[in-house]
């Protein structure tokens, strides 16, 4: 082991910088009255009556803790840095904040302390062994060190003994590349395995629930996800079971983890025990690019990052947002990315499908657009508008801008995904991301919005006969409104997924979907959130804005928009909520992800995600 | 290594230089200011024997946690009395990447100084032929900026008439 | 001239024709040559131009009156490349900075590194490394002296080259897998062991490729014709050759003795007895000398290197640096992470920037790379020693005659990998 200390890397024997105050030096004012914190707490306040001492202040002053140096709050130092925290703070987020980190496996800031990895283990000056730094809060003139051979010997230590059953499984692993005990293994221990012997064996493939999956084998037993169902969701559906080698997580008997948040446990699991059944062995976590962007599966609008390659969503993570969705998200808006990719419509089409299964004409974008112009231009101020909540903001107003000033649209039908049940956390019964979002538009267009099943009676009545439709989910039963809909003699709709309604639709624009284009929402409060474009759009497709300005343009209007920041700075000043918001500035910084990532943005002259077309390449990474 | 140089440039030129620092291999730099490179260089040249000219090459600095300013030109002249390389620095803005030439103190600078021209776009003030050397005339941008694209394609361009070749002595000469 | 080409005026009868009558412009035959300057392109396809260098060649007469090298078109955008992949990942893009000695590029860039890294690699590996570099410095100055003797005139030099050429190939690619690109040894020392018995099969080469040495010496050194085109011609001062940073064989043959080996000796040559030839003129005969003296001096550091090589491991043990053995991989956690790590991520060589050099087979090949701290480098320039030695050339053939460019071509060495990156 020595043998391989003297030619190790010089990264991590630096001494401290210069110009940091080391542990004897405090500050001018308060020198005689605190002598140096770590001699101060070493030993009791009592012992300075030694002859040696010096005589004035220390006998003067009664056993007791001093005075805090900053009153309100805790002071002390971590590698030589001060730091000023709030009492009651632990060691892992004081450190942070001075830029040493301190490798944990078993902690979670949101989650409550269990101090069983041991990975935290620091030297602090007031114990006389190493105390875990997630556990123990601060105290005022505690002097913290997180990098002497103590605390490397430790974290040498754990890593050994957590890879000590470890099965050798990164090859096959999903977490291989963002996993815990891969950095930390190559940042604390980098040793050979010692074990001479088999290693425990257990269940590989312990299924959980609908969409958890559990390998025992690599669970480390750092209880984060038996603690997670039991403090967020408040399911407690999840317990450790058995005795030393035999612990294991695992269900209570008869029961299953079947909870709407259960897949959060797949992220905050630190190895790769615990997997998503939906995302396992889909990807490579390294060829994976992520977007910041909002879930669209219920008007919370939770913050995710879209995890992409080339053009294809492979799944949603949950984005930090402590006003909306903390550090989760539900398990039902983490599946619905798949529209995302199944069942696009990616190109125009003009004229109705003759009977199932028929093929019909594709056309250019460019002549569909032409002839749906040419449509409604025949029955300007007859057309009723549908618009679906699911679109966004840029969406919403560029549409309703054309429907209105170009169509002489007075009132709009308020489409989008039928209610479901909303639950006791995040998830909300209305499943559309964007209905606050259409409800501001249309009151700041002066547009009155109309229910849905009012859209329906007036086709049937023979009312309706000329339909422009943004976005073709339909709240009702969408076979029903299908046939209603092949009554109509015109009905341009822009839709982003196929269904029977854009079977009946006489020119059918490929709109893009939320991951395609940057926008933003109005979520369930009324928070407006940014979303970015992961790749460009699939097929055919733009945004709905830009099909807006396209038929604007050749209905003889004026549309300059060429972008959708330019359409909401230019049509958001129009709707009162929407003018303050700094779309710019709004912006989620597009953060890397953990672990291994692509080249930065577009750094190949392609958007992230783009590797290859196709079939991913190792090289070029 | 030794700071022997570095120590009479800033004891001579105590102006001129902005900065001094140990890199962690123990090589010494000296942080120049672009103004005063000339006159450090002929000093180097004739007053310490730093006469054997290595190399200069640049650093964009975009993607580094300090990158303001954003290129940092670098020199490496050796001596062959005292066998030892002389590190300078010259730190350019974005905005005025300029340099003054050392092609009159080292005529070894000159397919350098074009060298980091082609592939940074700093210009160096006074050179008597600042014209790419690896790439051609018309490559649009400097590849090793760090905002040039890996993957980034070039425009075609048209063929270049071809002036400067004329066939031998005869009668088919243009004459 | 125009004249006689008017459509307009009949044909004479009596105006002698050309098809027939071989004076038929016997007056222009006669006629003086034109005075005017000439461009001649050597290049960028031109057998003289090793690589594809385009010399525009101004001539007044015969002699050169002005030229401009153009180079870039083997450019293929090396730093760019590097600073896009690992620092291992870098290692076969090195190969292919000169071509005819690869195994110096790879192990210059790896002394680099470890420098930066802060590596004491293992005794063994740099021996190793000693004995590859001085094998393929043989291969290097052997193509040059051969490719000199051919384009001037004499092609059995040449076939003798690169009969000894193939010896050290043979050698070479029993050492490293590979004939040119050789992608030899990692970060931290080298990725295999000499094979079994070779230290015997490179001493019966050596005999052979001295014994062949010879009787290329033989052929060129006292041959008039060879003596007559490299004697006196190209000729560049000591100061100006120092003043345009030419190192390596080139600017020893102006009488300056500085060899990188030498002068900041790295790895082990310091245990090595071997003399730096050094010549006096600075002409083209001078830098083929050095190149034959070189060659044998080469022999000499690799029978003491083959000798003293002592036993040991060939790499470091510390798996953030180099691969944990395939047993390892396949059969323990710690080893595959590793083993993932260092190949997905590559080795965390820390921030920092390092400026180093080794002595090449054309002079010093100076490294100066920047690290972020990350696995892939931040910058790696490459100082070719080719580079200022090419930069030279239309200086130094300034005046001089056209047939004076092909031997100062071939004897400067330039290769066109390392000089256009």
């Amino acid at each position: 082991m020595s043998d391989n200390d003297t030619k190790k890397p010089t990264g991590d024997s630096q001494t401290p910088p210069k110009g940091a105050p080391s542990e004897t030096r405090e500050a001018p004012g308060s020198t005689p009255k605190h002598p140096p914190a770590g001699a101060k707490l070493d030993t009791p306040p009592a012992a300075h009556s030694s002859p040696t001492a010096p005589p004035p202040p220390p006998a003067a002053k009664p056993a007791g803790p001093p005075p805090p140096k900053n009153p309100g709050f805790v002071t002390c130092t971590i590698d030589g840095k001060e730091v000023v925290v709030k009492p009651g703070t632990n060691m892992v987020e004081a450190a942070r904040m001075v830029g040493s980190d301190i490798p944990y496996f078993c902690y979670h800031p949101r989650l409550s302390i269990a101090a069983n990895c041991r990975m935290c283990m620091v030297e602090a000056s007031n114990a006389p062994k190493l105390v875990p730094a997630c556990q123990t809060p601060l105290a005022e003139g505690q002097v913290i060190k997180t990098n002497t051979l103590k605390v490397k010997e430790q974290q040498r230590a754990v890593m050994e003994f957590l890879l000590l059953n470890h099965p050798v499984d990164c090859s096959i692993c999903d977490q291989a590349g963002e996993c815990k005990l891969q950095d930390y293994y190559m940042r604390y221990d980098y040793r050979p395995s010692r074990l001479e012997g088999g290693k425990v064996m257990k269940n590989k493939r312990k299924v959980l629930g609908p969409r958890v999956v559990l390998d025992q084998e690599r669970c480390i037993i750092c209880s984060r996800c038996v603690r997670f169902m039991n403090e967020i969701p408040k399911e407690p559906q999840l317990g450790i079971f058995g005795r030393g080698s035999h612990e294991v997580i695992d269900t209570f008997p008869g029961s299953e983890l079947n909870s709407n948040y259960s897949l959060n446990t797949v992220d905050i699991c630190p190895v790769g025990a615990l997997l998503n059944r939906d995302f396992r062995f889909r990807a490579r976590a390294w060829f994976l690019s992520a977007a910041p962007s909002v879930c669209t599966g219920c008007s919370r609008g939770c913050n995710i990052y879209a995890d992409f390659m080339g053009q294809e969503t492979y799944r949603y993570r949950p984005r930090e947002n402590e006003a909306i969705n903390k550090s989760w998200m539900c398990d039902q808006g983490r599946m619905s990315y798949k529209y995302l990719n199944l069942g696009r419509v990616l190109s125009a089409v003009v004229g109705r499908q003759q009977g199932a299964g028929t093929a019909r004409p594709e056309v250019a974008r460019k002549e569909a657009i032409k002839a749906a112009a040419k449509a409604l231009a025949e029955v300007k101020g007859m057309v009723a508008v549908l618009a679906s909540p699911l679109a966004s903001n840029e969406d919403l107003l560029a549409t309703l801008t054309f429907a209105k000033g170009t169509l002489g649209a007075r009132e709009v039908y308020v489409g989008g995904r039928p209610q479901g049940d909303a639950d006791h956390y995040l998830m909300t019964a209305d499943k559309n991301p964007n209905r606050k979002g259409l409800e501001l538009i249309a009151a700041g267009l002066g547009l009155a919005l109309k229910p849905f099943e009012e859209l329906v009676k007036a086709i049937d009545g023979g009312k309706v006969k000329a339909l422009y439709a943004v976005g073709t989910e339909v709240p009702g039963n969408v076979e029903t409104f299908a046939q209603a809909a092949a009554k109509l003699d015109v009905f341009v709709a822009q839709a982003m997924n196929e269904s029977p309604l854009t079977a009946q639709a006489t020119v059918l624009l490929p709109a893009s979907t939320h991951v395609e284009y940057d926008g933003s929402f109005v979520q369930v409060d009324g928070i407006i959130q940014r979303f970015r474009k992961a790749y460009p759009s699939k097929g055919d497709a733009v945004a709905h804005w830009a099909l807006a300005a396209e038929l604007t343009r050749e209905l003889g209007g004026t549309a300059a928009w060429t972008t959708s920041r330019e359409a909401f700075r230019e049509l958001g000043k129009q709707v009162a909520e929407l003018a303050q918001f700094d779309w710019d500035k709004a912006s989620p910084p597009d953060r890397e992800k953990p672990g291994i990532n692509p080249l930065p943005t577009a750094a190949d002259g392609r958007p992230p995600g783009y590797r290859e077309f196709g079939a991913p390449r190792v090289r070029g990474l | 290594m030794s700071t022997f140089a570095l120590d009479r440039v800033t004891a001579q030129f105590p102006e001129a230089v902005a900065e001094r620092y140990l890199d962690r291999t123990g090589g010494s730099w000296a942080v120049i200011h672009a103004e005063h490179l000339p006159k450090v260089a002929a000093f180097l040249k004739n007053e310490l024997d730093f006469k054997l000219f290595t190399s200069i090459d640049a650093v964009d600095r975009l993607h580094l946690a300090e990158n303001d300013p954003r290129f940092e030109v670098v020199y490496f002249i050796y001596s062959l009395s005292r066998h030892e390389h002389v590190r300078l620095k010259v730190r350019v803005s974005e905005a005025h990447p300029e340099v003054p030439t050392l092609v009159p103190v080292f005529k070894g600078a000159d397919w350098w100084e074009r060298f980091v021209w082609d592939f940074y776009g700093i210009r160096f003030t006074g050179h008597p032929d600042l014209r790419r050397v690896l790439l051609y005339e018309e490559f649009q941008g400097h590849p090793l900026r760090k905002d040039y694209a890996l993957r980034d394609r070039q425009p075609l361009i048209p063929e270049r008439p071809i002036k400067d070749i004329f066939r031998g002595p005869g009668t088919s000469g243009v004459s | 001239m125009a004249d006689t080409h008017k459509p307009a005026s009949p044909p004479n009868p009596e105006a002698p024709n050309p098809d027939i009558d071989a004076y038929a412009h016997e007056a222009e035959l006669e006629a003086h040559l034109q005075t005017k300057r000439m461009y001649v392109n050597m290049g960028p396809s031109h057998p003289a131009m090793h690589g594809t260098v385009r010399m525009k060649v101004e001539l007044e007469g015969e002699n050169i009156a002005s030229s401009d090298c153009e180079i870039g078109f083997l450019h293929r955008g090396f730093q760019k490349s590097c600073e896009n992949v690992t620092w291992t990942q870098c290692l076969p893009y090195t190969d292919r900075l000169n071509y005819v000695s690869a195994m110096m590029n790879n192990f210059g860039f790896l002394n680099a590194v470890e420098k930066l890294i802060g590596l004491e690699i293992p005794e063994r590996a740099q021996y190793i490394r000693v004995i590859g570099s001085e094998l393929h410095r043989i291969h290097d100055h052997l193509t040059c002296v051969g490719a000199t003797g051919m384009e001037l005139g004499g092609f059995a030099p040449f076939l003798f080259a690169v009969e000894a050429r193939e010896l050290v190939m043979d050698r070479v690619a029993e050492l490293t897998g590979a004939r040119l690109t050789t992608n030899f040894g990692r970060i931290g020392g080298m990725n295999r062991d000499l094979p079994e018995g070779w230290i015997e099969k490179v001493h019966k080469s050596l005999d052979k490729v001295m014994e062949l040495v010879t009787e290329i010496d033989g052929l060129l050194t006292r041959n008039r014709i060879f003596v007559d085109r490299t004697k006196d011609t190209g000729v560049i001062s000591a100061e100006d050759a120092i003043d345009y940073g030419w190192t390596g064989p080139c600017l020893r043959a102006c009488g300056v003795n500085y060899d990188v080996r030498k002068a900041k000796p790295y790895w082990v040559y310091d245990r090595f007895d071997f003399d730096v030839p050094v010549g006096e003129k600075g002409d083209n005969y001078d830098r083929y000398l050095m190149r034959i003296e070189e060659l044998k001096q080469s022999e000499r550091i690799l029978r003491q290197a083959l000798k003293q090589i002592p036993a040991g491991p060939i790499i470091l043990d510390d798996w953030r640096i180099a691969l944990p053995p395939k047993p390892e991989v396949y059969g323990t956690i710690e080893g595959v992470i590793s083993h993932f790590k260092l190949v997905m991520e590559g080795i965390q060589v820390p921030a920092g920037e390092v400026y180093d050099c080794t002595e090449a087979a054309n002079g010093e090949l100076g490294w100066y790379m920047v690290s972020d701290g990350s696995g892939r480098p931040y910058k790696v320039h490459v100082r070719a020693p080719g580079y200022p030695i090419l930069s030279a050339v239309p200086s130094i053939i300034k005046g001089k005659m056209l047939a004076d460019l092909i031997p100062t071509f071939d004897t400067i060495n330039m290769i066109g990998g390392e000089v256009e990156q």
